[in-house]
């Protein structure tokens, strides 16, 4: 997985360098927006991550120009702003996500995994989640000894819905509407009983955790 | 406390026009009544004078000197009976008001008063009395105790007011000879007519400048009203802006006298908007000058303490880490408290925003930080909705989630909560930690604020923020006990309608 950073502060990006190697990422790290499309167009990136505060051309300005020129590379933006402006105008601008510094290296970490995981699931049709392979197109999970898990089909609805938000907080409301037609009625008690049953079937490949009074959430173990 | 003191009303412009005409328009009126009455009762009076002196005159003319030198009066009419005096009859009771009667006064014989009446003075209602005497008081006829008027006599006539058996009389005495002996002849007659009259002028005059005086009003209030117009229109145009709105006013319809106030609010109002957008700015720029040092720092630590092996060393780098984090968290703390001030946002930043939805967020940036210390992190919601400035809110939840997470032991509970209670959106934390003692209550909203036995990762300023935030919302914050155990509840709650 190779990631492209756009980052002028040489201490932080010497250490996202370094951090995201270690997580198994191989980084290359540009100081300004103007570098950014020579090493776009020579190499293939499964992410970028631009820092908003950069020197001539800013941030806005990089994610609004490569989203103008129709490129689908996931872009994750890192500022030292935390303003509300900010956030939404880079989301609007067609950032996929967003984080605030200063961040710890396994967060960033995350946030990359989750998104280079969501980008390939639209152009593979799969994705990873722990030790679970999750195959969007054949719609079936497998687990890390290459058994397929035997779920019912508002189980798989469930697992897949959990997976496109994975490390994400799923309420109960989304999950009944992803699992219902529109004629259908179903509990906050029936998600219930399908959920601990898709648990008792995921085993140690992927956990779903409950959050008391707001949903479930897929996590990797 | 300034909301228990009633605030004295203030005067308006108004209800200080309206006195201010109405005290001078009142005593104008009355003055020009006086002045009408004036006008018209002197010569009104005189003609009545001159109608009595007629009748003295007359009188006069019928007393004739006798071939003996004795004076007497004439007789009146073809059976030739003297005119009798008509103080040998009693006088009517007081009550007899000879206008509420139609016809000759009672006073009169039938035969001869109402004749002499008639021919002295026809129309005459008034009681009528005479009296024809000498210099000397001898009475030839007539009334012989009528009062003969004293003063000075004008062409031979003296006109008095006197009071003669109980009855109110204008007199005037007429002093001419007959035969060369000098008689003085006194008429008297009563003045009800006279006052009656005048009342009746009286009650006109008034009535007409009274309802001049209330048109005039009238026309005053009307021109008020249109007059104020504007100025009403700039009083409803500034209470239906937002109250953190620093947009101008516009000097259109504003009148020339209050235009000079508008003006200076105007340029207070675009210094007070450019110092906002210069602290914005500020703030955004420390942001980032001391965040991006800080995520250096915090990130080479991090893959120094990955590369490390020497234990000695890993722990110096744990104690480093350590203070990086407190100084990122204080640097973001003092950040999120100087955003939080007032001027640093504007109106624009105020939206509508659903409590429910702001939960489920900060939940979800929290919950990693809430599974390493095994708490149980949940919520319980109504849908809320509050009009606010939402990274403000968010920073406000994570705040006192954050120190709730602090003060929770391991594999305690926290609970977020909210909805609305009697129509005022809330929001609640409520944790299973040992709680707040109500003595501390209000310091630990001081900035720098510590507890005894709070960890060294605290800045004191979390609660200042919130504090800050609530402020600007203009909402309540309450420290309050858990509705279970012993933890602590912060309760916010916003205003109704918001």
């Amino acid at each position: 997985m190779r990631i492209l950073l756009v980052e002028d502060d040489p201490l932080v990006s010497d250490a996202i360098v370094r951090g995201l190697a270690t997580a198994g990422y191989v980084v290359d790290a540009v100081v300004d927006a103007e570098s950014v499309q020579g090493r776009l167009d020579t190499t293939h990136y499964d992410l970028a991550i631009v820092d908003l505060g950069l020197p001539g051309e800013d941030g806005f300005a990089l994610v609004r120009r490569l989203r103008r020129d129709g490129s689908p590379l996931p872009l994750l933006i890192v500022t030292a702003r935390d303003g509300l402006d900010d956030r939404v105008n880079a989301l609007d601008l067609g950032a996929d996500d967003y984080l605030v510094k200063p961040f710890a290296l396994p967060e960033l970490a995350a946030r990359c995994r989750a998104l280079i995981r969501r980008a390939t699931a639209a152009t593979a049709n799969e994705m990873v989640v722990g030790r679970l392979r999750i195959d969007l197109a054949g719609r079936r999970a497998i687990d890390d000894t290459g058994r397929v898990l035997e779920l019912t089909r508002r189980e798989w609805s469930i697992l897949e819905c959990l997976a496109h938000h994975s490390g994400r907080v799923v309420s109960k409301e989304r999950l009944i509407q992803a699992i219902v037609s529109w004629d259908e009625e179903i509990s906050g008690n029936a998600i219930e009983v399908h959920v601990s049953r898709l648990r008792a079937k995921l085993g140690e490949a992927a956990t779903v955790r409950g959050i008391r009074g707001l949903g479930y959430r897929l996590d990797d173990a | 406390m300034p909301s228990s003191v009633k605030p004295k009303r203030a005067p308006s412009i108004r209800g200080r026009l309206l006195v201010y005409l109405l005290l001078p328009l009142v005593v104008l009126m009355t003055a020009s009544i006086w002045a009408d009455h004036s006008t018209f009762v002197t010569p009104m009076y005189e003609s009545f004078d001159r109608a009595l002196s007629r009748a003295a005159v007359a009188i006069a003319a019928h007393v004739q000197q006798a071939p003996d030198g004795k004076l007497y009066v004439e007789r009146l009419d073809n059976n030739s009976i003297p005119l009798r005096p008509p103080g040998d009859r009693p006088l009517p009771p007081p009550g007899d008001n000879p206008y509420q009667r139609r016809g000759p006064p009672m006073r009169f014989d039938p035969t001869t008063g109402p004749m002499v009446w008639m021919r002295l003075y026809p129309g005459a209602r008034d009681s009528f009395l005479y009296r024809v005497s000498l210099p000397d008081g001898q009475t030839l006829a007539g009334d012989q105790g009528l009062p003969i008027a004293q003063g000075n006599a004008v062409d031979n006539l003296t006109y008095s007011d006197t009071t003669y058996k109980q009855l109110d009389l204008r007199i005037v005495s007429y002093q001419t000879t007959v035969g060369g002996e000098a008689i003085v002849v006194t008429v008297g007659e009563t003045v009800h007519h006279r006052n009656v009259v005048v009342r009746r002028l009286d009650t006109v005059i008034g009535l007409s400048d009274g309802i001049q005086l209330l048109l005039v009003l009238g026309l005053c209030l009307f021109g008020i009203t249109v007059a104020l117009r504007p100025i009403n229109r700039l009083r409803d145009q500034i209470m239906r802006r937002q109250p953190q709105s620093l947009q101008p006013l516009p000097l259109e319809p504003v009148p020339g006298e209050v235009r000079p106030l508008v003006e200076s609010l105007n340029t207070l109002l675009v210094t007070v908007r450019d110092s906002t957008l210069a602290q914005q700015h500020f703030l955004t720029n420390a942001a980032h000058q001391l965040r991006t040092p800080l995520t250096g720092l915090k990130a080479q630590l991090e893959v120094l303490a990955n590369e490390t092996q020497d234990s000695s060393q890993q722990e110096r780098i744990t104690r480093l880490q350590g203070s990086v984090d407190r100084l990122a968290h204080t640097a973001n703390q003092l950040l999120a408290l100087a955003r939080a001030e007032p001027s640093a946002h504007g109106p624009g930043d105020f939206v509508a925003i659903q409590l429910d939805t702001l939960i489920g967020a900060v939940i979800d940036s929290m919950l990693d930080r809430a599974l390493i210390h095994n708490i149980d992190l949940g919520a319980e919601y109504v849908p809320a909705q509050v009009h606010g400035v939402y990274w403000l809110l968010h920073e406000l939840l994570i705040n006192l989630l954050d120190n709730a997470i602090r003060h929770t032991p391991d594999g305690g509970n926290i609970t977020l909560r909210c909805g609305l209670h009697h129509g005022s959106p809330y929001l609640e934390v409520e944790d299973s930690g040992p709680g707040i003692p109500a003595a501390e209550r209000e310091r630990v909203r001081e900035r720098f604020y510590r507890a005894a036995g709070s960890d060294g990762q605290s800045s004191g300023l979390g609660l200042a923020i919130v504090e800050e935030i609530v402020r600007s919302h203009r909402a309540r914050f309450e420290i309050l006990d858990a509705h279970e155990g012993n933890g602590a509840r912060m309760r916010i709650e916003f205003p109704a309608h918001a």
